[in-house]
């Protein structure tokens, strides 16, 4: 299958933008484009990370050098992740978005990762370090980040603006959340992560817009599917806006029964955004890529609808175990999807599903199956924590053994980036 | 055979497109529950408690004989309204001067506030079945009507020409040509009929019988039973929704294709 495509290299849809790549000379492959060195590091810090909180819950092992570990968990898993995530995605789409846009390569690029290192240096080591240490890394990476993404948000059409807004209100909340650890603020820090994770739900839907735009067009493009597939912003903005009230009710009113109610309105606008894959006259939902994507969807709406569920039941230890498919599942495999397909198409391949793209989405999905059901399986409790967490990592191993030579050699097509 | 094949064909997926109209009925209801988090359960009960009232409703036997009674009535008067206002409207149609005439008397039909029908009727029948029936008719002819006439007005002349022309049989000329044209208005006009007479038959009830959901929901109101007057309420929001959007609005997207 890879070598039939290897062979007849064609010119891809994305490729218009690297007509614009800088001239600095002698730029190793891994930093040639954006997103080469944080898929290089972000696999393994998955693993790694992921087994080392497993072995944590599960109580094999535990953390002595950090106080309030939940508390932390819950940050590395979203802004500690985020920061990294997002300069892939910016590096590598903005370009796209805005032609003319200078991609970020070379020793620039090599800088910010440097910095995202340095962020997760200081996180582990936060008890030596101090949490103002790692404050001034972490913040200073999103905020570059923003700076980076400037052009979106003062576009005079403002097509992305959407984007550099979700962002700016991440870094809020971020700066929010240390300063409630150094004591600064009063507000309960663990409150802060939640309405930090609908912001990150909100920023995921706006980028899988755009990305959904690109990959499901370049794949019917490839398969010589005939119709246009258009990601309509009425059913996301309804998504984003039952997911701000849901998030903003939570801070104010937890456990609140009109919060479960709106839990199960944020479900059905998630799953609702599926719609998009239906087109006219044209059937993809039998593409693995639709299949892929939508479940990113699948899981956060799952994930919202059965904390609405588990509120109305005023089942409350169930919420934190349902919010582990919006994490685990819909972030999980948000993160997976933007690693496999700029993984194959900005390395000049073809969107190609395999053997090991459908095992790597059954993993995560399975792992996250095993993770939001501890509530029923409470006896089994110790085990589900540590295998889901190995299952979860799985994925990215996999990943490593088929990407890895793609990320640290030149693109296929021959053209820079 | 084949239209019937592309509804069903089609029907998961007109499903899912309710997602989001799920969605804002869900967000409706939060607003709701936080209404009656601020007003109390006697103003407004609250979704969940109203919800629970409604399934114990259900398997109320004498609950489900005044649905019983309230469908019979809502049929009776839509039946005739329909067949009435389908043949009428189809023959004013056919002729311009009786197309000319109707018109007026419709706008007095329908100008005219069914609660005031609702009085007449009461003063003509006395309280029972045919009070609510006739203000049912009453309320739904005219939209029936109107759709049938329009849709025999607006027949394309070179269509017929054609037929004409190449001596069509009567029954293809009038279901290869007429047919789908005049369906095309003649059913959504039906839907529309449809929801009037639910919605009248209730009141109706309300004020002129003592049995039918109507007359339990005025039950209801003299004994400040909120949950059960919200419940019916409900009752009635759900079913029509179920008709309007599960079974017919399929059949409706279909037919209008045909309009371009």
């Amino acid at each position: 299958m890879k070598h039939e495509e290897e062979e007849k290299p064609q010119i891809l849809r994305a490729t218009n933008h690297y007509l614009y790549y800088p001239d600095e000379k002698d730029i190793p492959p891994y930093l040639a484009y954006g997103f080469r060195p944080v898929f290089v590091l972000l696999a393994p810090y998955m693993i790694i990370s992921m087994v080392l909180w497993g072995l944590v819950w599960s109580g094999t092992i535990n953390i002595p050098f950090m106080d309030n570990i939940l508390v932390w968990h819950v940050y590395e898993m979203l802004f500690g992740i985020l920061g990294i995530g997002v300069l892939a995605f910016l590096s590598t789409g903005l370009p796209e978005l805005f032609p003319g846009l200078v991609p970020l390569v070379g020793k620039r690029l090599k800088y910010v990762v440097l910095l995202w290192i340095a962020g997760r240096l200081s996180f582990w080591f936060i008890d030596i370090t101090g949490v103002y240490l790692a404050a001034l890394l972490n913040l200073s990476m999103l905020g570059w980040l923003i700076w980076f993404a400037r052009r979106a948000v003062l576009d005079k059409l403002q097509r992305h603006a959407s984007l550099g807004y979700a962002l700016l209100a991440l870094l809020i909340i971020e700066a929010w959340f240390f300063a409630s650890m150094a004591g600064v603020a009063s507000t309960a820090p663990m409150d802060i992560l939640k309405i930090g994770l609908g912001g990150h739900v909100v920023l995921i839907l706006l980028a899988l817009r755009r990305v959904n735009m690109e990959a499901v067009n370049e794949l019917m493009e490839d398969k010589g599917i005939d119709d246009v597939y258009i990601s309509r912003p009425p059913l996301t903005n309804l998504a984003i806006f039952s997911v701000i009230v849901f998030t903003v009710v939570e801070f104010l009113y937890p456990n609140n029964s009109a919060l479960g109610w709106l839990g199960l309105a944020s479900g059905a606008a998630v799953l609702a955004i599926t719609n998009d894959y239906i087109l006219k006259d044209k059937f993809i939902l039998n593409q693995p890529y639709v299949i892929y994507l939508a479940l990113i969807f699948v899981m956060i709406g799952a994930g919202y609808a059965l904390m609405g569920y588990a509120i109305l039941m005023t089942e409350y230890t169930g919420i934190s175990h349902f919010r582990h498919f919006i994490t685990s599942g819909g972030f999980g495999l948000a993160y997976l999807m933007v690693m496999i397909i700029i993984g194959w198409i900005h390395t000049g391949r073809h969107l190609t599903s395999n053997i090991y793209t459908h095992t790597m989405i059954a993993l995560i999905l399975l792992a996250t199956l095993m993770r939001g059901s501890i509530p029923f399986f409470e006896e089994y409790a110790h085990e589900l924590y540590l295998y889901s967490a190995i299952v979860w990592a799985l994925p990215f191993m996999i990943y490593i053994k088929v990407f890895f030579n793609f990320l640290v050699s030149p693109r296929a097509d021959g053209i820079k980036g | 055979m084949k239209f019937a094949l592309k509804i069903l064909k089609d029907f998961p997926s007109f499903l899912w497109s309710g997602l989001g109209a799920i969605a804002s009925i869900l967000l409706f209801i939060a607003l709701w529950d936080a209404g009656n988090q601020i007003y109390g359960d006697l103003v407004l009960p609250s979704p969940l408690e109203t919800f629970k009232t409604l399934l114990l409703m259900l398997q109320d036997d004498s609950v489900l004989a005044e649905i019983h009674t309230t469908l019979y009535r809502a049929s009776i008067g839509f039946g005739i309204s329909l067949i009435l206002g389908t043949a009428l409207g189809l023959l004013a149609g056919f002729f311009a001067t009786a197309s000319m005439m109707s018109r007026p008397i419709v706008t007095i039909l329908v100008g005219m506030p069914p609660i005031a029908w609702i009085v007449l009727a009461m003063i003509w029948f006395g309280m029972g079945d045919e009070t609510v029936i006739f203000t049912v008719i009453v309320a739904s002819f005219p939209i029936v009507f109107v759709g049938a006439l329009q849709g025999t007005r607006t027949l394309d002349g070179t269509l017929k020409e054609m037929a004409q022309s190449f001596n069509f049989p009567w029954h293809m000329r009038f279901f290869d040509v007429y047919f789908p044209h005049i369906f095309s208005y003649v059913f959504p006009a039906w839907v529309g009929g449809l929801g009037m007479a639910w919605k009248i038959v209730i009141m109706a009830e309300l004020l002129a019988t003592s049995n039918g959901i109507g007359a339990s929901l005025a039950v209801a109101r003299s004994q400040l039973d909120t949950p059960t007057a919200l419940a019916i309420v409900v009752i009635m929001i759900a079913s029509l929704m179920f008709i309007e959007y599960i079974i017919l609005e399929p059949i409706k997207r279909e037919v209008e294709l045909w309009r371009d």
